[in-house]
């Protein structure tokens, strides 16, 4: 019998290594990279945890795959728990369609053995226990996936320094938070250790989220790395951060007790909202303005935590649920356009280009509605019911959510009107080099805006699933 | 012939206040030197220094195996800008100009803020270990600590090089790592701490290649 948790480990590192070797063949290699993250998605979601199921082949014998058996690995636990599924579910497939795109918008960077390592890494800091392993492997991560973020030898090595930066300077903290835990169990009278705990935790999650005025490195890993390898980041590597915190206050249930717990949240969400919102539209690049967009989703999603009610878990939930569909394409629409001009994103730059790649453009300003939270996109759906919910208690923070979309809209709409500049003089158009996108790439890129669109006009489809996630954590009462 | 477990064991008389001011002057070094053959040695030594603190509160075997992994970092920034200074020396031909005067005052300029920002670090590294002692480790190890934290941070703070930045981050982590062995005897932690170092040196390394092919170079200086 095969223990699941070994093979969310191992899997993804051999196939790892394999896509490395036939990096040369980029389809060959994306699509093993797209097979391996869907076939470990579909495995995760359906395979029963209480019994062992559906023979396996292994080495030529018959062997059985325990989805639910804790296994030890050099004295510590994995255990695959109901909560761990679901996250395992998201980074899976999230990770699948990234490799599916960037099977044409990037086949040649490391993102594929590299994402597939990461995979591996992420899977491994939800399983383990106790939680400081999940820091550590957290911490090795980041450090992997400047790997992927790094084109060689094209662009600024500014995002992936800043991110590696700032997740280790979270390491020390999130580690030390153990020992003050275990101290705490000898001397429960002594709750100074349970304030220092806390303050650790929210200083340590604070750098790994990139709230104001840890985030430098969110439009810098949007901005200066390869598009869909910053996607991962912000979403695959940020979601794991995100699921590792909601596994602390479900280990530890006093913090949500903490008095502070509701508004220090709220106010670091709002917070980057504020200067999310604020920033977006003074950029003159499209990299930085899709960070900036992450760095409003991220706090719309900590101020949904900071309702401190199971309909706020639901609903930050949701916004993680929806991130990659804006995210994924704003990346894809980019990486396409990028391509076509030297790798240089900023406006002066693009000026003209949307006529010679139109399904770039049309993928780019479907994500910027979707990272902004505009209505027909997946991003709506996630952002409205957060201020549906706000409305009633505070107006103010729904509007400020509201008027921080627009805010990256501006800044998507500057590039826009940039992209779709009509060439000046009949010659000037001649001399533009035409670069069609290929039917394949526009295929991709077809298949993502229509999932995009389906989860922004069929929000039944996405909903549930986050209130499903949010009944498994039992921090909140109803 | 002695074996490399006798020759700390040797010098662990240094293993007090000289490794302390030790820590402190190589640290100083990475912080105001831009000369990627010092600050090599200086982050050579400073492992060294660290390696010494660390057998007085842990077994010497661990300790030898983290300084290796130190050495073996070090080894990774030698090839690395060996590698480099072969890349560049088509770009150095051509850029015969000599510096100008101003050039040269600006970075002196730099040099002498980086070293006032150090001992500025240093002092303060020095007030807090006296007013928050930290648990479990005797003094001069938690000045020790907190100097490597400060020193590394400022590092970090002070450039955008990939090599200064990565630099830092290890210093960082060495300052840590000196008051974790004491909370946190398991060797899963101190494989993975060490795991995590050497990965932190190859991204950086791997940047720093980057950051000579792409030209961006003098952008982050």
């Amino acid at each position: 019998m095969i223990a699941g948790p070994l093979v969310l480990l191992i899997l993804p590192l051999v196939m790892a290594g394999v896509v490395y070797v036939l990096r040369r063949w980029a389809t060959l290699s994306a699509l093993l990279a797209v097979g391996t993250a869907l076939v470990l998605g579909i495995a995760v979601i359906t395979l029963s945890l209480d019994q062992p199921v559906q023979p396996l082949l292994f080495l030529g014998q018959e062997r059985q795959i325990a989805m639910g058996e804790a296994v030890t690995l050099l004295g510590r636990e994995l255990v695959l728990e109901q909560a761990d599924r679901m996250a395992m579910t998201y980074l899976f497939f999230t990770a699948a369609g990234l490799f599916f795109l960037a099977w044409r918008a990037a086949p040649h960077s490391l993102l594929f053995p590299m994402g597939l390592g990461l995979l591996s890494l992420l899977s491994g800091a939800l399983l383990i226990r106790p939680l400081i392993y999940a820091a550590l492997l957290i911490e090795i991560a980041a450090a992997l996936s400047v790997f992927a973020l790094q084109a060689e030898g094209k662009t600024p090595t500014r995002g992936g320094m800043r991110y590696l930066t700032f997740t280790t300077m979270a390491l020390p903290g999130l580690l030390v938070t153990h020992w003050l835990m275990d101290r705490y169990t000898l001397t429960p009278d002594d709750t100074g250790l349970l304030s220092a705990t806390a303050a650790l935790l929210a200083v340590s999650f604070a750098l790994l989220l990139g709230v104001v005025p840890f985030h430098t490195w969110v439009p810098a890993v949007a901005g200066d790395a390869v598009p869909l390898a910053g996607a991962f980041v912000l979403t695959v590597g940020n979601g794991a951060v995100w699921f590792l915190l909601l596994d602390f206050l479900e280990t530890y249930p006093w913090l949500n007790t903490h008095p502070l717990f509701g508004s220090l949240f709220s106010t670091a969400g709002l917070v980057m909202v504020v200067v999310g919102g604020l920033l977006a539209p003074a950029q003159r690049r499209l990299g930085p303005v899709m960070g900036y967009g992450a760095l409003v989703d991220s706090g719309s999603a900590l101020i949904a935590l900071g309702m401190h009610s199971k309909l706020g878990l639901t609903l930050a939930l949701l916004s993680l649920l929806v991130r990659p569909f804006g995210l994924a394409l704003v990346a894809a629409g980019l990486s396409g356009l990028r391509a076509r001009n030297g790798d240089d994103d900023s406006f002066d730059a693009l000026r003209g280009l949307g006529w010679r790649a139109m399904w770039s453009t049309a993928t780019l300003i479907l994500g910027g509605l979707a990272v902004a939270g505009l209505p027909v996109s997946a991003g709506f759906v996630g952002r409205w019911a957060l201020c549906r919910a706000l409305m009633p208690s505070s107006p103010g923070v729904a509007l400020f959510l509201l008027l921080a979309g627009l805010g990256v809209m501006v800044g998507v709409w500057k590039g826009l009107s940039a992209l779709l500049e009509r060439p000046r003089s009949p010659e000037e158009n001649e001399t533009q080099e035409i670069t069609s996108e290929g039917w394949l790439m526009a295929a991709v890129l077809a298949v993502a805006i229509l999932a995009c669109l389906w989860v922004g006009f069929f929000p039944q489809a996405i909903a549930p699933l986050a209130a499903r996630l949010a009944e498994t954590y039992t921090f909140f009462v109803p | 012939m002695p074996t490399l477990l006798d020759l700390l064991a040797r010098v662990s008389f240094l293993a007090a206040m000289p490794a302390v001011a030790g820590v402190l002057i190589t640290a100083g070094i990475l912080v105001v030197s831009r000369d990627w053959r010092l600050n090599v040695i200086a982050f050579t030594a400073q492992y060294f220094f660290v390696v010494l603190l660390l057998t007085r509160l842990i077994q010497l075997e661990v300790a030898t195996v983290k300084g290796l992994i130190g050495w073996l970092i070090c080894l990774v920034f030698y090839l690395t800008e060996r590698r480099v200074s072969m890349l560049e020396q088509p770009l150095a031909a051509q850029d015969t100009t000599p510096p100008q005067r101003w050039q040269r005052w600006a970075l002196s300029a730099r040099a002498s803020f980086c070293l006032l920002a150090a001992i500025a670090a240093a002092v303060t590294a020095y007030m807090v270990a006296m007013r928050f002692p930290l648990p479990e480790i005797p003094t001069d190890i938690t000045l020790a600590c907190y100097l490597l934290v400060g020193l590394g941070l400022l590092l970090v703070g002070l450039s955008e090089a990939p090599m200064q930045v990565g630099l830092g981050l290890l210093t960082f982590l060495s300052g840590f790592d000196l008051f974790y062995v004491a909370l946190e005897p398991s060797l899963a932690v101190a494989g993975l701490l060490g795991a995590v170092s050497f990965l932190i040196a190859l991204a950086t390394a791997h940047l720093r290649v980057a950051q000579v092919a792409s030209g961006d170079e003098r952008k982050t200086l």
